[in-house]
């Protein structure tokens, strides 16, 4: 292990980025039950650098990345700042030390202002405070660090884009020196992606750093200075990211070759596309839950044996038809069919019955109950068949028992599955939601954002499960920002803005140029397949 | 080789018992050294808080009697827990449950086999109407079930003062705050203690079950513990708010039912003892567990009767309060501790 420190700190010296690191991490070990998170990991964080955190699903990034913030405590190994060994007991010590950290799952408190946020638990905050003193020291803050936000605004008013500035002016105005961010991109559109990553370069420059965690491959290539790859808890490599590519990151990441196959192409045997519609929608219309209309007269046939991709920048209503498609939300007007049934004015419940899965978008907030057992959570959809239920007997030792093999089948190891759900890593939580969806839609599957959160090789495992669903003729709807990915799999693409649908092409006539004009705003018609946009 | 202690997510019941037995010790340990130093005689003390728990039969009896209305308002706080509802107001129905009841007895005539149904339903739905506003308001406005189910125990702790005063006053002049003698007793299987006891016993565990090994268990749980996951899986969440505080404030009816007709036999000022305040103490240590329940109302029942024997002897009622803290502490650590486990694991 010895060996390995010093091999690592005469490459560093050799490639030219020299200088004490920030931040070193020196065989650092965490187990939870049954799990080793982080085993042996050794890391340094260089000043000015902007470092990406890589590795699968559990591989232990999050974890690692808790340690250091002083959320966990590590079972083994020293956390060195500046050079000298350090213990942090609480993430308000490491914050101290200039260790801020923005969260896969943001923690601001909602019904506050952004300037009431900032200075939340913060011992600069002054001791007499007005609003406007508070507007006026944020709005300084914010303009120091050039990031735009509202002081005024309340924080449930912002946009995802808008709250995570929020929550990175938090942590630079501790005056971090070191800020990491998990996963940041998941939720952004690529205009707020792009504007994040000025930002962050701008803040490196300063001689600062930054610990990137993501699963989007391009990104990294893009914005890291180098790259570290975790798998299995341990670290696997730190390289400059000038010397890599998507193919080898993830051979990395994964241990063996992803191989990205075109999953247009049917199997021989696969079902026909249908002629009948499973899902049909008529001028379909929805409010969001503000009152403004964000679904405006959607026209769409979703056939059996299809996958439908939506396409369009965040934001633009996919959240609320995904919602409409499944009975969370009601429609305002229009009509909605599935198989030729009438369900424009049923709840979820007739939508379940109908053999409709739904993997919607904010996982966490609507498809998990994160406080209940990996069990419980996990049998949401099926609690009420055979065998977990006879009558009103529920037999939790058959809710167990499937709720094994769903973890099997989305290849999550589960050591305890009486265990909370939310002590899964995001991806895993992620993996059994799509699994469990997959189990009960026998007639159609709504997936809203399916792979956000998940590691290549199970973006790829997952878009296998969908051409098998497609294959044994079920409709899937597959809503997704990114391109490369709808193209992979889409039979046809619907493009949204603005809660309109700006044309439906076949994905085999058209090139990503045009699709991305759609998503700008502008319409295509065709013959056949926008016939109801007024 | 390396030993560490690790924090596990689900409790080891062995190890779980055994820390709740080493905490209540050390409690006890404590407070014998606050004693011993404050110059009490141990022995007199000890043998006299001794005999009249555990040590004899009216002890026994008196424990019988304190822990059949904390199981049922434990059990009531519990189970409005289940759905992700506070009743703190288990107090006020209570009340309620005691006020019907005693109706029910005193302008219901005839014979007791049929009159006290009637007195078991009454205690029931009497719980039932004190807690259907807060219920309502909560599941149709939102509006919190905890500020509005504590307000209601003033008023029926009141409302109990001013029927025992005034109407319902015992016309014997007997007394001046309580009813007459009523004329049904709820029936007792050993010396005083009445048939509640077995009752609330049965009921704990029959809702245990009913929580764990039916659907509509397994919907409240999802309900209560995630709303919006409830909607997306089509469970009726305002449904299952509404039944599953409406039978939190029945079960607290019952409680107050059993104590004015089983143990009281009238209805006078002060009926309540706290009893709905202490089952949110009770919840609280069963730690969610229906059956956690019985052994939380157990533990309450014991430092309660302890309580009172200590004032007997002229230990002055701060410290007993002192010392019920100093119990529910330990064994508030002794509950974490059981989540506890030491793994010895290999250095890899
Ligand atoms: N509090 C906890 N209790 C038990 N196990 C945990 C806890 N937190 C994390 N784990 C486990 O540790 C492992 C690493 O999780 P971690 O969240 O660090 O993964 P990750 O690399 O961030 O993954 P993802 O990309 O999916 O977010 C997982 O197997 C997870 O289940
Ligand atoms: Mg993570």
């Amino acid at each position: 292990m010895v060996m390995n420190v010093m091999l690592d700190v005469d490459r560093m010296a050799a490639s030219g980025v020299a200088g004490q690191p920030i931040v070193s991490l020196r065989g650092v070990a965490k187990h939870f039950p049954g799990v080793i998170a982080n085993q042996d990991v050794d890391f340094d964080l260089l000043p000015g650098e902007i470092h990406a955190l890589l590795g699968e699903n559990g591989a232990g990034k999050s974890t690692l990345m808790n340690i250091l913030t002083g959320i966990y405590r590590p079972d083994l190994g020293e956390i060195i700042i500046d050079g000298k060994a350090v213990t942090f007991a609480s993430p308000v010590e490491a914050i101290a030390a200039g260790i801020g950290m923005v969260h896969q799952h943001f923690k601001l408190v909602k019904a506050f202002t952004v300037a009431e946020n900032i200075h939340l638990g913060w011992s600069e905050t002054p001791g007499r405070i007005s609003k406007a003193l508070l507007e006026a020291r944020t709005a300084e803050i914010a303009a120091s660090l050039n990031l735009a936000v509202k002081p005024g605004a309340r924080v449930s008013d912002l946009s995802t884009g808008e709250q995570q500035r929020v929550e990175i002016l938090r942590v630079l105005s501790r005056k971090a020196r070191v800020l990491i961010l998990d996963e940041p991109t998941a939720v952004l559109t690529p205009a707020e992606a792009s504007e994040l990553f000025k930002a962050l370069r701008q803040f490196a420059a300063r001689g600062n750093a930054v610990i990137f965690i993501s699963h989007k491959l391009d990104e990294v290539l893009e914005i890291s200075d180098r790259v570290t790859v975790l798998r299995g808890g341990r670290k696997v490599a730190t390289r400059p990211t000038s010397e890599c590519d998507k193919r080898g990151l993830a051979r990395l990441m994964v241990g063996q070759e992803v191989v990205l196959s075109n999953m247009r192409e049917r199997k021989p045997g696969a079902k026909p596309i249908s002629d009948a519609p499973v899902l049909s929608l008529r001028n379909v219309s929805a409010r969001d839950d503000l009152g403004n209309m964000c679904l405006k007269n959607v026209t769409l046939d979703l056939r059996a044996g299809e996958i439908l991709g939506i396409a369009g920048v965040a934001g633009n209503g996919q959240k609320e038809l995904s919602q409409v498609l499944t009975g969370v939300r009601r429609a305002a007007s229009g009509e909605i069919r599935v198989c030729g049934k009438d369900l424009s004015s049923r709840g979820a419940e007739e939508f379940a019955a109908f053999g409709i899965g739904h993997i919607p978008e904010d996982r966490l907030h609507s498809g998990l109950a994160p406080a209940l057992s990996i069990t419980d959570n996990v049998v949401i959809r099926e609690y009420g068949k055979a065998p977990l239920s006879q009558g009103w007997v529920y037999r939790p030792s058959a809710a167990a028992a499937l709720a094994r093999s769903i973890a099997e089948a989305a290849s999550v190891s589960v050591p305890d599955f009486r265990m909370p759900v939310r002590n899964l890593s995001g991806g895993n939580q992620q993996r059994l939601v799509a699994r469990r969806e997959m189990r009960i839609a026998s007639n159609l599957l709504v997936a809203a954002y399916p792979s956000r959160g998940l590691d290549v090789g199970a973006i790829n495992a997952m878009m296998g499960y969908f051409t098998e669903l497609r294959d044994a003729g079920v409709g899937v709807l597959f809503v997704s920002e990114e391109l490369e990915e709808l193209f992979k799999l889409s039979d046809r693409i619907a493009v949204m803005f603005h809660g309109e649908v700006m044309g439906v092409v076949d994905s085999s006539e058209v090139d990503i140029e045009t699709i991305g004009l759609m998503m700008g705003g502008q319409r295509r018609l065709e013959a056949g397949s926008a016939e109801g946009i007024s | 080789m390396s030993i560490r202690i690790q924090r596990v997510p689900s409790e080891n019941v062995a190890g779980g018992i055994a820390a709740r037995l080493i905490a209540i010790l050390l409690a006890l340990l404590v407070a014998a050294i606050v004693f011993a130093i404050s110059g009490a005689d141990l022995g007199k003390l000890g043998s006299h808080v001794f005999k009249s728990t555990f040590g004899s039969r009216f002890g026994l009896m008196d424990l019988g009697l304190i822990v059949t209305p904390l199981i049922l308002t434990g059990l009531a706080v519990t189970v409005a827990m289940k759905v992700g509802a506070w009743n703190i107001g288990a107090e006020g129905q209570f009340c309620a449950g005691a006020i019907a009841a005693t109706a029910v007895a005193l302008f219901v005539p005839g014979p007791t086999i049929v009159v006290l149904p009637l007195m078991f339903v009454a205690g029931a739905v009497g719980g039932m109407l004190w807690i259907l506003i807060p219920t309502l308001a909560r599941a149709y406005a939102d509006v919190s079930e905890l500020i509005t189910t504590l307000l209601l125990n003033f008023v029926g702790a009141l409302f109990i003062y001013y029927l025992a005063t005034g109407p319902w006053l015992d016309p014997s002049g007997l007394s001046f705050a309580a009813t007459k003698r009523l004329p049904h007793d709820v029936p007792s299987f050993w010396g005083d203690v009445h048939w509640g006891l077995p009752i609330a016993v049965l009921l704990t565990i029959s809702l245990a079950g009913v929580l764990n090994y039916t659907r509509w268990g397994y919907e409240v749980r999802i309900a209560g513990s995630n709303p919006a996951a409830a909607r997306y899986a089509a469970i009726p969440f305002r449904r299952h708010l509404i039944v599953v505080m409406l039978m939190s404030g029945a079960i607290a009816g019952l409680a107050g039912m059993f104590e004015v007709i089983g143990t009281t036999h009238r209805l006078q000022g002060g009926i309540s003892n706290n009893f709905g305040y202490i089952g949110i103490m009770v919840a609280v240590l069963a730690r969610g567990s229906a059956i956690g329940v019985i052994a939380g109302a157990a533990l309450m029942a014991v430092i309660l009767k302890s309580g009172i024997a200590l004032q007997t002897q002229g230990v002055n009622i701060s410290t007993v309060l002192a010392l019920t803290g100093l119990i529910l502490f330990f064994t508030a650590i002794g509950d974490e501790l059981s989540h506890y486990r030491i793994v010895r694991s290999k250095p890899a």
